[in-house]
């Protein structure tokens, strides 16, 4: 079955905050997710971002598909290069 | 704020639709920006677009897997966040409560900050910028 890396919105009203988490492509939409592998913050200066690189490869070694959000954020954290998929 | 983010939310204003016609603004960013206009407005779209609104941004769901979620084509969902979008930005545009919430953030910030080499205005001054945050 699919598994996904998805950017899922956390955080209160007006403050978005994201997880990325690693969630089975299937799943319904109650939270539920395999792993967390890290965070990204869009309301500081500037916008703070951790990733576990380690888990990151090792799920996208295993096929599992970052959605555009979560692929964008992984070109710039040079988890993944330009043009590679 | 960041300078991409900030960008992103000068770019809605202005009314540039979010498919495509910015081509400067990232995608993280105009997820941030739909994210923040939705919680302003969210609540005057029909409860089909904040549904669909939810899994695209808040959840991050492909329009795919929205469309098969939903049981409707891709195209159908395609047509129903740009609608949705296109509702949020107007709003913004008419009403810029948005762009007013992040302009008293801002100030609340920038006045902490002045204070800080006057801790005792800061103490007297910062339950007021608190509570006056919160109402936001």
């Amino acid at each position: 079955m699919a598994v996904k890396i998805r950017l899922k919105r956390m955080g209160a009203k007006k403050a978005p905050f994201y997880r990325l988490v690693v969630a089975d492509a299937r799943a319904p939409r109650d939270g539920r997710f395999i792993e967390e592998i890290g965070y990204y913050n869009p309301l500081t200066e500037p916008a703070q971002v951790k990733i576990d690189k380690e888990k990151a490869l090792k799920w996208l070694n295993n096929g599992a598909q970052p959605s555009d959000t979560v692929r964008s954020l992984f070109r710039r954290e040079g988890i993944l290069q330009n043009g590679e998929k | 704020m960041t300078a991409a983010l900030f960008s992103a939310i000068v770019c809605i204003c202005k009314g540039w639709r979010l498919d495509g016609a910015c081509e400067v603004t990232p995608v993280l960013e105009k997820t941030t920006a739909m994210n923040l206009l939705y919680d302003f407005y969210g609540s005057l779209l029909t409860e089909k677009q904040r549904a669909m609104l939810e899994l695209y941004y808040h959840e991050d769901w492909s329009l795919g897997e929205i469309a098969e979620h939903q049981g409707v084509s891709r195209q159908a969902v395609f047509e129903a966040i740009k609608r949705a979008q296109a509702t949020l930005t107007d709003l913004e545009e008419k009403l810029g409560l948005m762009e007013k919430h992040l302009k008293r953030q801002k100030l609340a910030q920038e006045l902490l900050k002045r204070l800080e080499t006057m801790p005792e205005a800061r103490s007297i001054a910062e339950p007021y910028v608190t509570r006056m945050v919160d109402i936001d």
